[in-house]
């Protein structure tokens, strides 16, 4: 088990003045050395690396990922794991995307058309609240393990998805959907634009308000958080409808940018690429940094096309990333052990 | 003793399954036919000997995913290997050779895991990316359908041979004797021998097992380098099976052998589980899926049933620890009570 130098403060920073700011710890330090060595060493090997096309192509891969970790941290913060998360963004996507296609009147009016859009947009949104819903009462009223309820819910909403499309991808969605997907504001790509905008909203949630306070005291610990009047089933219910949400944004972000609506977009993959994430990012539960996950993000998408430009015409070579990632997981955790200084040592 | 055998966990999912079975058996009567009991058995022969070898681990307290890709890369490298030499022989240098990469793969998560203190789930997240990329990378990203000259009869190895009435001519595969050995050894380590009463005390409470005088990190090791000798046993007898050498086999499917040995009632937390309570929740998971083709429903939503099925099974035992707690029933479960 990892010691966390970070616990004795955290009633005390909580109670302080609450400073708007990104705390900045050693994992911090540590993801901005590895991602700046990263840059530097693609920058010096590969001409098209730092060109602005490929930083644009990074800039609208990497939030569908990333967006989905944040749905991942928020209940690893809170003691608990999703495991439906890219399960919820596909149904979302699949719902809305049948929405549209069914409903929405041949000889509609670009207007009519921007209307329906913004209506399957939010009932997007509804459908991740649902799901949160559901995955709360398991785990939260019934008390079925966070691992299992989600594993059971991930199968069910797949299996949702399976028998509504009958396994058929959904497309032919009107044009107004690609905007989020392929347009830019003032030059940055609007699904990175989105993706610093719930990364800073799961910020605000988690430190600057008293349900943020909540879930990490029952994280942390979660029979004294009970102790000490917080209704956990109730901050529970709270934390998977925040997760179901933001994997429904994720299903806006797949739709918009592959203008298609798929059953297994992502599959098992996606939701265990959202756990690298927050391990990467140090996430535990009672314990985490948001600025982490965005820089564990930036990281994994650096990796993933600065092996794809160096070893451009190698054969499989989009696949040395996945080897890549997992190497430099371990040689976190190794740096982290002796950075630690050995500390928590039981033999 | 009886009475001590009704109140298990393994009881309830025994009669979970007996009662699916019949129900089933009720809606279509071609259910009760020897050609599903061996279909059954055949399919769930790798997800036996793969289950077998994460339980240690779970009744440790830990979680690893990666025995999946340790299977895939194993078989997949073997082959790559013994391939390109032009080798025409049988299937024992497979199982050899893999064994033995499987073995080095397992340790290295045990090692990590010791060495630098780290969650188990975090190092077999980190090596489950890793060995499926190097798979696809330095291996190859292609399945590979020619086998030995050797090693084609194997498929055809049955140990029994049954004629079913509505399917002809069927058989049991001959590797369901590896699931049944390695579930009996598996049974006798955890209850018969020091490292696996050590494995019980480890997951019950770390820190007691240390000073009781278990060589936790030794122990730790030794469970590592079984479940990596297993996913290969399951990675080379999957791929004979099927015929061929796939470089992310089983990579959609940790999570669903993990959710069999949980099914079984081992405990998440550690200190609980028994080989007979995984091979039930193999079976359970198994005969689900096929149960649902039996029983007419379409397979589009088939995987809506199958999630509905986990909810009820997740949630039942649940409800049951409620009730009982409120009752003021439940005494904390102790590493022995097994």
């Amino acid at each position: 088990m990892q010691s966390n130098p970070e616990k004795p403060t955290l009633l005390g920073r909580s109670q302080a003045a609450r400073p708007l700011r990104f705390q900045i710890d050693r994992q911090t330090v540590l993801l901005l050395g590895v991602f700046v060595v990263l840059v530097v060493f693609f920058g010096v090997r590969s001409r098209t690396f730092l060109t602005s096309r490929s930083i644009t192509s990074m800039a609208f891969q990497l939030p569908e990922l990333g967006v989905l970790a944040l749905a991942m941290i928020m209940t690893i913060i809170s003691g608990g794991i999703n495991l439906s998360v890219n399960a919820t963004s596909n149904l979302a996507a699949v719902l809305a995307g049948l929405f549209l296609v069914r409903l929405l009147p041949h000889e509609a009016t670009p207007d009519q058309a921007t209307l329906y859009v913004v209506i399957a947009l939010l009932l997007m949104l509804a459908i991740g609240v649902l799901t949160g819903i559901i995955n709360g009462l398991l785990i939260g009223y019934i008390g079925v393990p966070p691992i299992l309820a989600t594993l059971a819910t991930m199968t069910f909403f797949t299996g949702i998805s399976t028998g509504i499309t009958g396994g058929k991808t959904v497309t032919g969605f009107p044009d107004q959907v690609s905007v989020i997907g392929s347009k830019t504001l003032a030059g940055i790509p609007i699904p990175f634009v989105i993706f610093v905008i719930v990364t800073i909203i799961a910020y605000l949630l988690l430190f600057q308000t008293s349900f943020g306070f909540k879930i990490r005291m029952m994280g942390a610990n979660p029979t004294a958080a009970s102790f000490t009047g917080i209704d956990n089933k109730a901050i529970i219910m709270k934390v998977y409808i925040v997760s179901g949400v933001f994997a429904a944004v994720t299903g806006i972000l797949v739709m918009s940018r592959t203008m298609s609506a798929a059953i297994e977009y992502g599959s098992t993959t996606y939701v265990l690429l959202a756990i690298l994430i927050s391990v990467l990012a140090n996430i535990t539960p009672g314990f985490g940094n948001v600025f982490n996950v965005f820089m564990a993000v930036l990281i994994l998408q650096v990796l993933s096309t600065g092996f794809n430009t160096v070893l451009l015409g190698v054969s499989g070579s989009s696949f040395f990333k996945d080897f890549s990632w997992g190497v430099l997981m371990i040689l976190i955790f190794v740096i982290n052990y002796f950075l630690q200084g050995r500390k928590g040592q039981q033999e | 003793m009886i009475s001590k055998i009704l109140k298990t966990t393994e009881f309830s999912v025994f009669l979970i399954l007996v009662g699916l079975c019949i129900v089933v058996g009720l809606i279509n009567p071609a259910f009760f036919s020897i050609s599903t009991v061996f279909d059954t058995l055949r399919a769930s022969i790798v997800y036996f000997i793969m289950a077998f070898g994460l339980l240690p681990i779970v009744i440790a307290g830990g979680v690893d995913i990666s025995f999946v890709a340790i299977a895939a890369v194993t078989a997949y490298a073997t082959h790559k290997l013994l391939s390109g030499q032009g080798y025409q022989g049988g299937v024992t240098l497979y199982f050899v050779i893999a064994c033995a990469l499987g073995v080095l793969m397992g340790l290295l998560n045990g090692f990590l895991v010791n060495r630098f203190k780290l969650i188990i789930f975090n190092v077999s997240l980190a090596t489950y990316t890793m060995w499926y990329g190097f798979n696809l990378f330095f291996m190859g990203a292609t399945q590979d359908f020619n086998l030995p000259k050797d090693t084609v009869g194997y498929y055809g190895n049955f140990i029994l041979k049954a004629n079913d009435p509505n399917v002809g001519e069927t058989g049991l595969h001959v590797s369901i004797l590896y699931a049944i050995f390695i579930g009996l050894f598996v049974w006798w380590f955890l209850r018969y021998t020091t490292i696996g009463r050590g494995v019980y005390a480890i997951g019950g409470n770390r820190s007691v097992a240390i000073r009781s005088g278990f060589k936790v990190n030794r122990i730790m090791l030794i469970v590592f380098g079984l479940m990596g000798l297993l996913a290969a046993v399951a990675g080379v007898t999957q791929a004979f099976l099927s015929r061929n050498f796939n470089p992310v086999i089983f990579i959609n499917e940790p999570l669903d052998v993990l959710a069999a040995v949980i099914l079984g009632g081992a405990a998440i937390t550690g200190g609980r589980g028994t080989v007979v309570g995984t091979v039930l929740g193999v079976l359970l998971i198994q005969v689900i899926r096929r149960a649902l083709i039996m029983a007419g429903i379409p397979v589009e939503w088939q995987r809506l049933v199958v999630g509905l099925i986990l909810i009820l099974f997740t949630s039942l035992p649940a409800l049951n620890e409620r009730r009982l707690r409120r009752m003021g029933h439940v005494t904390e479960i102790t590493t022995e009570a097994q």
